[in-house]
This record gives structure tokens, sequence and C-alpha cells, in this order.
């Protein structure tokens, strides 16, 4: 199990490391359109990101509703404390 | 030292004109786009044997509307303009990219190329008078998402050439530009090199906030100047998200200096010393 924690700091890398967001601007509340200028297409790069990081199969509608930090740690933590499908 | 004089700014007389000029001009412009939205441009379409040569058909109209409409304003003393590299922009395929300091930026791009596709915002699709021209001659809505890329590089690859403006808005006046990374996604998708086109306006008009009833002190003079293409060397090695943002970084640098160049033309330069 991972905790919220461990995952913020993992996403804020995997930003860092993708769209080369200063990791000061990552905050549980920073909006990802708004204040990190993440578009749809930065998205779908994201997502792809995610699932080689979590061996989970991603479906793009369980981010439709992702709007800030919190919200993609909170989406995150819950696919990765879910078992894999058999 | 003989320095040029400055330029006057223009008479109560000539302004006034100008104001009732300007408001006459958008009232042919309105009219104009209504008649042809139900007359011309639907004949044009549906008597096209396809979609495709349909639109084409209605493009060169616009084309041409809006040519007679930079004539007219030029014609009623409204301003000047000067077009520096023409023949480049005619070449089939070309990915224009423009800033966009005025209102009317969209009508001498147009003018200037006889078939060009544009992305245009959606709210558009609702003007009274805007939507008749963006619907019959095919205009790509911006709302479509990442589809949006996928159409873009589509009709660069079928040989169609697309205006975008990257700011996604006019310019603020006194603001640093703010390119969106949009026409970098598309460039890097259809693999095809930008074409830069630089235009300024002095004195500045029709910018954003600007009423069209509030005309400058003197009649303006409009530059558009077709630059040389912005490869992609380097930036398809990248991963896509970091070379759509260094390529829409590097696109914004070269407007900088390019905008800088222009009105510097344009301004009367201040000779330190004597």
């Amino acid at each position: 199990m991972q905790s919220t924690q461990e995952i913020f700091e993992q996403l804020r890398s995997v930003l860092q490391e993708l769209f080369e967001i200063e990791p000061g601007k990552v905050t549980l509340d920073a909006h990802l359109y708004n204040d990190l200028e993440i578009d749809s297409i930065d998205t779908i790069d994201l997502i792809l990101r995610l699932k080689e990081l979590t061996g989970r199969k991603i479906q793009p509608d369980q981010f439709r509703n992702v709007r800030t930090v919190g919200d993609a740690v909170a989406a995150i933590r819950e696919l990765v404390n879910t078992p894999a499908a058999a | 030292m003989n320095e040029p004089a400055p330029p006057q700014d223009a008479s109560r007389f000539n302004r006034a004109w100008r104001v009732f000029a300007t408001g006459f001009s958008f009232a042919c412009f309105g009219l104009g786009a209504v008649l042809m939205g139900f007359t011309l441009w639907p004949l044009l379409r549906l008597t096209a044997p396809d979609r495709r040569r349909g639109i084409a058909r209605v493009q060169r109209a616009v084309s041409r509307s809006m040519a007679v409409f930079v004539w007219l304003m030029k014609s009623l003393g409204l301003l000047t303009y000067e077009v520096r590299g023409r023949d480049k922009l005619l070449v089939p395929g070309q990915f224009i990219v423009a800033n966009h300091p005025t209102l009317i930026d969209v009508v001498f791009l147009v003018s200037l190329v006889p078939e060009v596709d544009c992305i245009v915002k959606q709210a558009l699709w609702r003007h009274p008078f805007l939507r008749w021209p963006v619907v019959w001659a095919g205009y790509i809505s911006n709302a479509t998402g990442e589809g949006l890329v996928a159409a873009c590089a589509a009709a660069l690859g079928a040989g169609r050439s697309l205006v975008v403006f990257p700011e996604g808005t006019r310019t603020r006046p006194a603001e640093p530009l703010n390119l969106q990374r949009g026409a970098a996604q598309i460039a890097l998708a259809a693999r095809r090199e930008l074409r830069p086109v630089t235009i300024t306006c002095e004195p500045i008009t029709l910018f954003k906030g600007n009423p069209w009833w509030r005309v400058p002190p003197r009649r303006p003079h409009w530059v558009i100047a077709v630059g040389e293409p912005l490869g992609l060397d380097g930036y398809l090695n990248e991963a896509p998200p970091l070379a759509a943002r260094h390529l829409t970084q590097a696109l914004t640098q070269w407007f900088d200096v390019s905008i800088a160049q222009q009105l510097g033309e344009m301004r009367p330069q201040t000779r330190p010393g004597g």
C-alpha cells in the first residue's frame, strides 16, 4: 500500500520529468490546467507514464474528473490500492 | 541635428471621418457576410462535386471578399498596409502562425492566401455575422481537444494550408507574448515546419478592449511580414510534451525579436548626443 505522501512525491517528480514543471509549484491545491499548464494532450502522456509506473491499466475516464494535483493523487491511490483484476 | 519630426496627430475632422468610416466598413462586413452566407457560399458548396472542392471554392471566395474589405478600408483612408514575402504563403501546405495584435489580423491573412483553413474559437459558430463564413468555409473549431491536433496534422499532410494564432486570442497590450502550445503540437504531429508571420500595427488599434469607435490619433499602418520557416530539427528527437514546450519557447522568442524589429522601424528613433 502506498501512502498519499509517497504518491504525491512521485507524481511531483513525474511532472518535473515529463513537463519540466518546477517542483515548488506542485502543491495539492495546484490546478493542473490553470496553474501548471497541463493540457489535454499532456494528460494523455501523463496517463501513459502512470500506467508504466503503476503497472495498472488506466482508463482515461478515471481521470476525467481530476482537476487538481490532490484529485490526481487520490485517483492514483485508489488505483494502486485496489487489487489488480485476476 | 536634423531628426525626423514625430508623426503628427490627425485633425479632428480626420478622426471623425475615420470613426464614421470604420462603422460603415464594419456594417458592410456584417451585411456582406450575411448576403454571401445566404447566396454565393451555399451555392458554391451545393454545386461542387464533393465536400473538399466545395470548401476550396468557398475559401477562395472568402479570400477575395477579405481582399475587397481591405481595399475598402484603405480607400476610405482608414489604414495603410504593406505585405512582405507574400509569395512564400502561396506554396501549398503552409503552416502559418502569426501573432495577433488586432481584430482584423485574420482578414489580412485570409486575403493573402486563397485557400486556407483556420482554427476558429467555438463561440463564433453562434456569432450572428461571423458564423456564415466560418461554416461555409469549413473552418476548424478549437473545441475538439486532442482530435484537433490530429485533424490539423491531417489537413497539412493533405497539402492544405493552415492559419493559427498561437496566442489563442489578441495580444494584451504591454504584456509579454503568451503562446499556447497547440501550434507546436500540430507542427510536431504533422512534422511540418512553422511559417511565422509577424503582424504589427502602428499606432495600435482594434486591440483587445479597444472599441471600434475609439480610432487612433492618426491613420494606422499595418506591416505583415512573412518570415523564414522555423524548422523542427532537434525537437523531433525530444519527448513530445517537452518538444512542444521547447518549440513554443523558441517561437515566442522568435516573435519577440521580429515584433521589436518591425515596430522599431516605424517609430522615430531618438539618437543619443548630437
